[in-house]
């Protein structure tokens, strides 16, 4: 966790367990319905349905037990903090997305803007270093360790 | 630090054409630049990835080192629908395959039937055999396949194929040429291990009583000693260094039971750049070196290309769908 | 003496200018691979195969470049999880529970310094171990079966609740998910596709490294999110590794424990470097229960699973070269490396291909050493590198396993997977569930179900199979031992503390 010695704010006997809890007993009780579904014809023992159940068992009594008994959560995070981190989601989603039909270097160029900019740095900071990182990252990959990037679309051949 | 650049510059020239190639994307006629071995490294179909595309290299039937991508589970059903999903018209591509592979099309455990694929070729063949530890009880295939018949949940098998696969079904052939009925093959036990090495050490630990499994992959263990072989599931004695060991037919029990390996590529590969891959295993096919490693490793050399070849897999789907049925494994 | 003898043979082998040279470039080659989040042992040495083939390499020089490699791998793996709290690969999970925190503390030198050590003598040990008992090992690895690997895997996750300080329902509940994961995907045995729900990426079962990665890099980023407007994450002082060194004399026993361990577990294939840090760190946890400070920054919770990773990387080596079966994801690479060069490993190997296997135990000694001397310039490297602002290096962390992970598979949606598994990590450790169990059920969960439908085929439905050899009955002992000692010790303290 952040800040071994200074603790987080913490809440005991906590709401998010709770719905964790129900949250995960039905997954256990789906994973266990679902299992019956496997179905194989001929002289297994064990079948695939099998180990899947085993687990689903613990995994719904401890869900059970952790609905009655909540332990400690630590607190959730204020607007402008869920924001940044949404943006981080959406930004990598979209780096993702983008990468192979842009191909990599403007694609990495974008995102390392945007992230560098979502870390707190100005624009010309965010600028600068993300020139710097798509490079550094394309003569690694491409050239130090041999593994092919996404060419840019027409650029290849 | 002439020494270090010259392997700074090898290093960058290796990336681009040893990988570049096998990832870049293929629409025209490409030469063969990648391998899939549909399982881990180190059983069959990885070598025979492997041996073949050292070949093809080694003979300048490629310009460039073909690379090996294991892509391992569901015996092949995962590579098959990688394949056709993803790469079923990379004109660089090839698969490794086998009766094994095959033997899943036929059960229908495979996404997809064979007409998914274009058969390219095969190269050669392995053959079955059937083992026991060197101290087994088990002299020879008649105690064993007594025991079997006697009581079927005594013997403990094992092989690198899961229930109703090939190394089974060659199992469950000789019982039934013991004279086991056959609604008692659900007695008979059967462990699937990763590979034919993982069962032959497991069997040499105690944990299992006999590996039917294909030659090839365990040779080693034969040369050293430490199993002794009960039976080739070959029609004719092997040749050098294994043609002392005993037949199956040769001790009455009429059971043939080869493993072939060769390739399949994506079934949307156009005619032109089917062909031009059958004719590059074709090429390597007819050199003595694949002869040499053909016979180190256990494989009869043996050609089937293009048409002929498919027409010979639809043929065997049909054949162990059949033999299937008949023994239960499928309905 | 004969082993001896053999030995001095492969140094001769070793220290050709050729092979020494070979062994410098794969420590650093490895080292840089091992530490960056998402490309591990596994990928290091199986990018390296095109080039010893291109290079025309003889099988001995080959061989010692790539081992090279993936000795360095584990070594370079602990540094981002000592420094970034993030693992270079799957075995330096383990590093993180106590590097990190030391790193906090401004002790993230003495941390690397103390691995270095623990590394060393692991990898040491391992080796002097593949020297001398290589051929009496073999004969113990083949007695474990299918209901012995069980009760292995059982005692893994019997012991999960000691892996970190918080409750043990959610360190159980988190080994639950991890292995529930692991099922996805078309079962090898049968066939059938589990939890697909008809998405073909899955059919291949979630890549424990896109776990890994998402679980830790991504949400560690998240974590970084919330508080960057005011006061940032604390800058950390890496200082200097030389006194780590010294002070890992006090972590003596801790180390040789470790190593023990770890190399057992290499020893038995399928097993591995995983599970063999794993094991390292929870009973170094328990045999020292409450003195230590574990999970706050004890450095025997560095020691620990450093010699016990490497340690496991140089055992599994064992039953690789004398039986031809992989123990690692990496030794099944390094397996079909030597397949390509028509050597086959396996019982005659050690007396067929002598120049091979003793040029090799003698090259890994010395890239032992190189690794150990390596590490006091590369700790001052990585110390600059993290004096960056945190603007540009939490970025180029996210970045670097974005383009790992990318690299490895070519598809966009192992991205969004591992964009999912942050946001998962994120959520559990808010709520107080550590994220190792997830990773090591992924990682375990697989090989325990089929040696558990393995004995059970074997036994044609009986249980009893299970706990029928005395290696078996032994584990589950040990494993009850350890869980009894544990609740015992806890209630002593609690008691102790209300009487207080």
């Amino acid at each position: 966790m952040i800040g071994a010695d200074t603790p987080p704010p913490r809440e005991h006997a906590a709401v998010g367990d709770r719905i964790v809890g129900i949250l995960l007993a039905v997954i256990a009780a789906g994973a266990w319905w679902h299992s019956h579904t496997f179905v194989t014809g001929f002289m297994h023992t064990v079948g695939p349905g099998a180990f899947p159940r085993l687990v689903s068992i613990p995994l719904g009594l401890l869900s059970v037990y952790l609905i009655v008994r909540p332990g400690f959560n630590q607190r959730w995070p204020e607007h402008s903090a869920l924001l940044r981190q949404f943006g981080l989601l959406v930004v990598l989603g979209a780096y993702a997305a983008l990468l192979e039909p842009w191909g990599f270097l403007p694609a990495t160029l974008l995102a390392t803007t945007m992230l560098v900019r979502l870390f707190g740095a100005n624009w010309k900071q965010a600028m600068g270093s993300s020139a710097l990182l798509t490079v550094a990252l394309y003569l690694l990959f491409e050239f130090a360790l041999g593994i092919p990037l996404p060419d840019i679309p027409g650029m290849s051949d | 630090m002439a020494i270090f650049k010259r392997s700074v510059n090898g290093v960058a020239a290796t990336a681009l054409l040893g990988l570049g190639l096998a990832f870049s994307a293929p629409s025209q006629a490409l030469p063969i630049s990648e391998c899939l071995a549909p399982a881990d490294p180190g059983g069959g179909w990885d070598f025979t990835c492997r041996s073949v595309g050292k070949l093809l290299y080694e003979l300048d039937l490629v310009e460039n080192p073909v690379q090996v991508t294991n892509m391992p589970g569901g015996v092949g059903a995962v590579a098959y629908a990688d394949v056709a999903n993803s790469r079923a018209d990379d004109s660089d591509l090839i698969v490794a395959t086998s009766t094994v592979g095959v033997t899943q099309i036929a059960q229908g455990r495979y996404p997809s039937g064979a007409d998914t694929m274009r058969w390219l070729a095969m190269l050669g063949t392995d053959v079955g055999v059937i083992l026991v530890d060197d101290d087994s009880q088990y002299e020879t295939l008649e105690q064993l396949l007594d025991a079997v018949v006697e009581e079927p949940s005594s013997v403990v098998m094992a092989g690198s194929s899961g229930v109703g696969g090939w190394d089974h079904i060659r199992a469950l052939m000789l019982a039934k040429a013991a004279g086991l009925p056959s609604d008692q093959f659900g007695g008979m036990r059967w462990v699937q291990f990763d590979g034919g090495g993982p069962a032959v050490t497991q069997m040499m630990g105690g944990h299992v009583d006999v590996v039917s499994t294909d030659l090839g992959e365990i040779a080693g263990f034969i040369e050293s000693g430490d199993v002794r072989v009960l039976a080739v599931l070959s029609e004719a004695p092997l040749s050098p260094p294994f043609d002392e060991l005993p037949t199956a037919a040769s001790q009455g029990y009429d059971v043939v039971g080869y493993n072939w390996r060769g390739f399949y590529t994506g079934g949307e590969v156009s005619d032109a750049d089917y062909a031009t891959m059958v004719d590059t295993l074709k090429a390597l096919y007819d050199s003595s070196e694949w002869k040499t490693v053909a016979k180190n490793s256990g494989l009869e050399p043996l050609w089937r290309g293009g048409e002929e070849f498919s027409a010979f897999v639809r043929e065997s789907i049909e054949q162990v769908e059949e033999i299937s049925r008949e023994i239960g494994v499928i309905q | 003496m004969d082993i001896l003898s053999s030995l001095a043979h492969g140094f001769t082998v070793a220290i050709e200018p050729q092979h020494l040279f070979l062994v410098l470039i794969g420590c650093i080659i490895g080292t840089l691979i091992g530490a960056l989040p998402g490309l591990g042992p596994v990928n290091g040495v199986a990018l390296m195969i095109p080039l010893t083939f291109n290079f025309g390499l003889a099988p001995t020089a080959a061989l010692i470049l790539l081992v090279s490699i993936y000795y360095g791998c584990m070594y370079g793996g602990r540094i981002s999880s000592i420094l970034l709290n993030i693992p270079g690969d799957e075995p330096a999970m383990m590093t993180t529970l106590d590097g990190y925190p030391m790193a906090l503390k401004g002790r993230g030198g003495e941390a690397l310094g103390i691995s270095a050590v623990a590394s060393f003598v692991g990898a040491t040990i391992a080796t002097v171990g593949l020297t001398l008992f290589a051929p009496l090992l073999v004969g113990f690895a083949i007695r474990f079966g299918p209901a012995e690997y069980f009760a292995l895997f059982l005692l893994a996750f019997a012991t999960i609740g000691g892996v970190t300080s918080g409750s043990f329902t959610k360190s159980f509940i988190a080994a639950c998910i991890g292995l529930l994961l692991g099922t996805v995907g078309i079962d090898p045995v049968s066939s059938v596709p589990r939890y697909t729900f008809g998405w073909y990426e899955i059919y291949s079962g979630i890549d424990f490294i896109v776990a890994l990665v998402g679980l830790f890099a991504i949400s560690e980023c998240l974590f970084f999110l919330e508080d960057t407007r005011h006061g940032s994450k604390p800058r950390i002082q890496v200082g200097s590794a030389i006194p780590g060194m010294k002070s890992s004399l006090r972590c003596g026993p801790t180390i040789g424990r470790g190593s023990l361990i770890g190399f057992i577990s290499g020893v038995l294939p399928g097993a591995g470097a995983s599970l063999g840090s794993f094991l390292a760190y929870v009973l170094e946890k328990r045999w020292l229960g409450r003195k230590g400070d574990f999970g706050k920054g004890d450095p025997r919770g560095v020691a620990a699973p450093e010699a016990g990773n490497n340690a496991a990387a140089g055992g599994a080596l064992i039953p690789m070269l004398s039986l031809g079966i992989p123990g690692s994801g990496t030794t099944a690479v390094l397996l079909a490396v030597l397949l390509t060069m028509n050597i086959t490993p396996g019982p005659l190997l050690f007396e067929q291909q002598p120049d091979i296997v003793w040029g090799l135990v003698a090259a890994l000694f010395i890239g032992n050493i190189m690794l150990l001397i390596l590490n006091i310039p590369l700790v001052g490297l990585f110390a600059r590198v993290l004096q960056a602002p945190p603007w540009f290096l939490m970025p180029m962390v996210v970045l670097v396993a974005f383009v790992g992970i990318y690299s490895l598979s070519n598809s966009a949606f192992d991205l969004y997977m591992m964009l999912a598994f942050g946001v998962l990590g994120y959520i559990m450790r808010k709520l107080e569930f550590p994220t190792v169990p997830v990773v090591l059920g992924l990682l375990l969960g697989g090989q325990m179900e089929f040696n558990l439908r393995r004995a059970m085929a074997i036994s044609g439905g009986d249980w009893s199979i299970l706990w029928s050899s005395g290696i078996s009955i032994g584990i589950y002992a040990f494993a009850g031992i350890l869980m009894i000692a544990g609740l015992v010790y806890g209630l002593l303290v609690n008691q102790r503390g209300k009487l207080r």
